[in-house]
């Protein structure tokens, strides 16, 4: 691993007093200068911890988007300061940003981003390769339910499935954080719950803090923790005491 | 493997019709760097072996006689390490498969022994025994045009005399690797041959026993050629030396310099417009190739691929395509290479011309072709590397649609929807719309080169022999002469004019340059053979004054009105200024004229010829040549029509093999540019034309806005390209502009129709093959999220 970013804390602690991962505080985001400014984040405090599934619920324009982009690494706030597990990741650079997503983050996105020219196992491997210590690209898919489905091109696959593999690509290289864009957006019902268990067997038998962004109000019910976002600001936290099974989610 | 390698040889399988495309672009100007680069090593290794090992001397001269004692003392001069004195004459010969008389060189070789300088090298046969009498050896160009064999006979006219020989053997002589008349520009080989015989019998025939008229010399390393000149001058002058000269002047290595001249522009010229076009053909690709893999480019940076090894990767793409183009391109180079040095052989007689594969150039077109592909690909990867993953990811905002300036002037009722929407496309999209039409006009202008050189090539034999050359035949005495020789040729069976010239040798000089070329003397204003000027208007010559060919004016670096200083170098000696009063055109050689009287009276001499230009009835042409092969007095004949066709038959075929060769390469080049854009742009209109069809326009509705698209660029790229083409074509021809030959700028409607035409069909083929892709358009992908 290496130095510039530190290594992480102990997985699977209890949630309760489990490490910090994420400090937030002032998180802002401006888009643009002068009159045309957009202001994406407008002053989010957060801490997230390890082992946390979140839900990141608000409607679109909310800033959503925003905040995992700048907690994944892909972005630089434009204020407030962002640490994760005490280290700038807010004033980090391009280089420094790389190597964070190289082995702390993996991402799922809406549009799943598989390579279309190669195949199931091989998307894993792609990004396994790229860290010190990975799962093998079979054990990652067969995590997620696809063993069965190995050396399918993307093009072989249904949505529910690619959306899987793309899961399994995140998470194959042990990530600290998993970062999911509106994982079930492009989904129905039937394949966006295998999706979203696939998601909380990961975060429950890996413990990696798991952020989910959506619209969808119904997923509350899986986090530990709901935050609703409006216009740039966190306006709602929920502490749900149970969560509920992905399994009995429905919409 | 790395998996990114894994996926960069899949997307690269998906692509490789148009990889292919590029590579093979690349590999027509890889080939032709490496052909014309081993040409010149093996001319070059050639040249130099056999100067070594048949020892070829440094420094010639021409006398009218001096006695062997002489050539002793030239030995003694301080530098000269070898002389080998000899005799030449020019002779008419008797060729049993030619109506008209041949002219030959014919030179001496030692009685006994072998000569210290300039040896012969022997092809069959074998070489004259001391002693033999009656024999000869013949140069190889000339046995090979007439098909003679050791064993065969030819007639002479020694000296009015005429005799029959025995040919001993055929020979090659590193005096004569080109073989041309003396003071002639082109070769040749069936009129005229270079013999040699031995010492005792040549000087018996021409009263030159104990003597000799030409003078080899080999210097000793480090001496000074020009000491060596000077002194070789001083000494022959008694014995009427025409003035000394190094090998920069000998006519056969000039003719093998200026081919490796002519051909390191062409090493450079051709390969790089092919690799320019490469690096542009890559460039759209990789363009293309990482818009659409914008996504996948954003996924990667999110998870943590640096952009270095984005980076990377793209460029590895291009130089795989450059990897496939180079060794395309050696292996074609070396292929083409092993057939051009075949065809060398017929105008450069070498014992041992072989291909040697220039190794050197191969790194040098790698990484010449490595740097295209690098330039090419390298905004593109840029854009890669540069990518922000957040930015990515988003989906590309809406494209803007408004009416085209077309409609908005009014004009769209004039076209059909297809052409409508096709001009709102390019309207929307000016950088891709800009980039195809630049490829086409690539594509057209490439086309445009090697056909320039076709066409300047027979303007310049049209010029030579229609515009210039009117005569039937030109006759030379053996010796200048009274100009009542003219009578004697008026008289001669169906002449129906004769007008005289006069030749003489000179040295030309202004300030420190000079050259030694012969000034022609012509009637005032002859009709037979003429002077023109750059716009082909006949040139009067002035009572006064020099006409240079402006070649020349250039190499004297002089201007009309500028002075000269002729030496005369047989005769009288007369050194005199003289101005220098216009400037004529020609493209082979360099010349100077004078009218004839005026040339007689500044050599005071009087009314002197060197011989006659001839128009002869065709009706009576038989009878013409049966009567010129019994009139000793001539040394020469030259019969236009046989020279032209001798000429048609070698240099120019030889020429057409290389033109046919470039062209061939860019009517590939020109379908592979074509069919990539049309490729490019299918492939960004696809999700737009998947939308169409799914709401229900036809598979040829589609397909008519892709054609309406690339015509509209076409209409716009191939004039565009016909005039780059004509600009590339001038640029490439400049780099042909040596003394012995130039190339003029000749764009023809041929020239220009047939590029359209290669350009027209290539986009209808590549339609063609884009149309069946149209027929897999992914209609459910359309609807779905862009993934």
């Amino acid at each position: 691993m290496n130095p510039l970013i530190p290594a992480p804390p102990t997985k699977e602690p209890p949630a309760s007093t489990a490490a910090r991962v994420f400090a937030v505080r002032g998180l802002s985001k401006t888009y643009g200068d002068g009159e045309a400014a957009v202001h994406a984040l407008a002053g989010v405090d957060l801490d997230l911890f390890a082992g946390e599934l979140i839900v990141l619920l608000g409607p679109s324009g909310s800033g959503k988007s925003t905040l995992l982009n700048l907690l994944g690494g892909l972005d630089a706030p434009s204020g407030g300061t962002l640490r994760y597990c005490d280290w700038d990741l807010g004033g980090a650079d391009e280089q420094g940003l790389t190597l964070y997503r190289r082995e702390a983050v993996g991402f799922v996105f809406q549009a799943y981003n598989l390579i279309p020219s190669l195949t199931a196992r091989e998307n894993v491997g792609l990004i396994a390769e790229l860290s010190a210590d990975p799962m093998s690209p079979e054990d990652a898919l067969h995590l997620v339910g696809l063993g069965a489905r190995l050396d399918h091109f993307p093009a072989q696959l249904s949505g529910g499935e690619q959306q899987r593999v793309a899961i399994a690509r995140a998470i194959a290289k042990r990530p600290r954080v998993l970062l999911c864009d509106e994982p079930t957006g492009a989904l129905d019902v039937r394949t966006g719950v295998l999706v979203l268990e696939a998601i909380e067997r990961i975060n429950r038998e890996l413990g990696t803090l798991t952020a989910i962004i959506t619209h969808n109000a119904v997923m509350a019910g899986m986090a530990d923790r709901v935050f609703s976002l409006s216009d740039g600001r966190v306006v709602h936290t929920q502490v749900n005491a149970k969560r509920a099974p992905a399994s009995g989610l429905e919409w | 493997m790395s998996l990114l390698d894994r996926k960069l040889l899949r997307d690269l399988r998906s692509l490789k019709s148009q990889a292919l495309a590029v590579a093979l672009v690349m590999a027509c100007g890889l080939a032709m760097m490496v052909m014309t680069r081993s040409l010149i090593l093996s001319l070059e290794s050639a040249r130099s072996a056999y100067y070594e090992v048949y020892r070829f001397a440094e420094v010639f001269a021409r006398l009218k006689r001096a006695p062997l004692e002489v050539a002793r003392r030239a030995a003694e001069i301080p530098g000269v390490a070898a002389v080998q004195p000899s005799i030449a004459r020019m002779v008419t010969l008797d060729v049993p498969s030619l109506p008209e008389p041949a002219t030959a060189l014919l030179n001496s070789v030692p009685e006994r022994g072998e000569a210290v300088l300039n040896r012969l090298h022997l092809r069959a046969g074998r070489l004259l025994a001391a002693g033999s009498r009656g024999e000869i050896l013949v140069s190889e160009a000339f046995s090979d045009a007439h098909g003679l064999r050791p064993g065969d006979r030819l007639s002479a006219i020694l000296n009015g005399r005429k005799v029959s020989l025995r040919i001993a053997g055929i020979v090659l002589s590193p005096e004569f690797v080109f073989e041309a008349p003396p003071g002639a520009a082109l070769p040749d080989n069936r009129t005229f041959a270079v013999l040699w015989m031995n010492y005792e019998e040549l000087a018996q025939a021409y009263s030159l026993d104990g003597a000799f008229n030409q003078l080899a010399l080999a210097l000793q390393p480090g001496a000074s050629e020009s000491a060596v000149i000077a002194a070789l001058d001083r000494l022959l002058v008694p014995y009427g030396g025409l003035r000394a000269y190094g090998r920069v002047h000998h006519a056969s290595d000039v003719r093998v310099n200026d081919e490796i001249r002519v051909l390191q522009g062409l090493a450079v010229g051709f390969p790089l417009v092919f690799l320019a076009v490469g690096a542009f053909m890559t460039h759209a690709v990789m363009s293309r190739q990482i818009t659409l893999q914008r996504e996948q480019i954003a996924m990667l940076k999110a998870c943590g691929f640096g952009s270095r090894e984005i980076g990377n990767h793209y460029l590895k793409f291009a130089l795989v395509i450059v990897c496939v183009g180079a060794v395309l391109g050696v292996i074609g180079g070396v292929i083409l290479g092993h057939r051009l040095v075949g065809l060398y052989h017929r105008f450069f007689r070498f014992p041992d011309l072989h291909f040697h594969l220039a190794t050197g150039v191969l790194l040098v077109a790698v990484l010449a072709s490595a740097l295209a592909a690098v330039v090419g690909v390298w905004g593109a990867v840029r854009r890669a590397m540069r990518l922000a993953p957040a930015e990515a990811m988003r989906p590309e905002p809406p494209a803007r649609f408004s009416a085209s300036l077309v409609e908005r002037a009014g004009l769209g009722h004039f076209f059909s929807a297809s052409i409508r929407m096709a001009f709102r496309n390019l309207e929307r999209k000016p950088v891709q719309a800009g980039l195809t039409a630049a490829a086409l006009a690539l594509a057209t202008a490439i086309l445009i080169i090697p056909n320039a050189f076709r066409d300047g090539i027979s303007y310049v034999l049209d010029f030579q022999w229609d515009i210039v050359q009117r005569q039937t035949v030109s006759m030379s005495l053996v010796e200048p002469g009274p100009a009542r020789a003219l009578a004697d040729f008026r008289h001669l069976p169906g002449v129906v004019s004769a007008e005289p010239f006069r030749a003489t040798p000179v040295e030309l000089r202004a300030g420190p340059r000079s050259r030694r070329l012969a000034i022609i003397g012509l009637a005032p204003s002859g009709l037979l053979n003429r002077v023109v000027d750059a716009d082909l208007r006949q040139m009067v010559l002035p009572p006064q004054g020099l006409i240079l060919s402006s070649k020349l004016g250039q190499v004297l670096g002089v201007r009309v009105g500028d002075s000269v200083w002729v030496r005369s170098l047989e005769g009288k000696r007369v050194e005199r200024t003289v101005p220098v009063a216009g400037f004529s055109e020609d493209f082979a050689g360099v010349s100077s004229f004078m009218d004839l009287g005026a040339l007689n009276r500044l050599l005071l001499e009087g009314d002197v010829i060197s011989g006659a230009y001839l128009s002869v009835d065709r009706g009576r042409w038989t009878e013409f040549l049966t009567a010129i092969k019994e009139t000793p007095r001539a040394a020469s004949v030259v019969v236009k029509d046989a020279m032209r066709e001798s000429f048609r038959k070698t240099t120019a075929e030889s020429i057409g093999v290389l033109q046919t060769m470039y062209l061939t390469f860019a009517t590939l080049v020109a379908f592979g540019i074509v069919y990539n854009s049309a490729r490019i742009s299918l492939s960004e209109r696809a999700r737009e034309l998947a939308t169409l069809r799914v709401l229900g326009f036809t598979r040829g509705e589609v397909g008519a806005v892709l054609v309406g698209e690339l015509s509209v660029l076409a209409l716009v790229a191939v004039p565009v390209g016909l005039w780059l083409g004509g600009w590339l074509a001038a640029g490439l021809l400049k780099t042909i502009n040596t003394e012995t030959v130039r190339l003029p700028l000749v764009l023809t409607l041929a020239n220009y129709s047939f590029a359209a035409a290669v350009i027209t069909v290539a986009t209808a083929l590549s339609l063609l093959l884009a149309a069946r892709r149209i027929k897999e358009l992914d209609l459910v992908g359309v609807l779905k999220v862009r993934d």
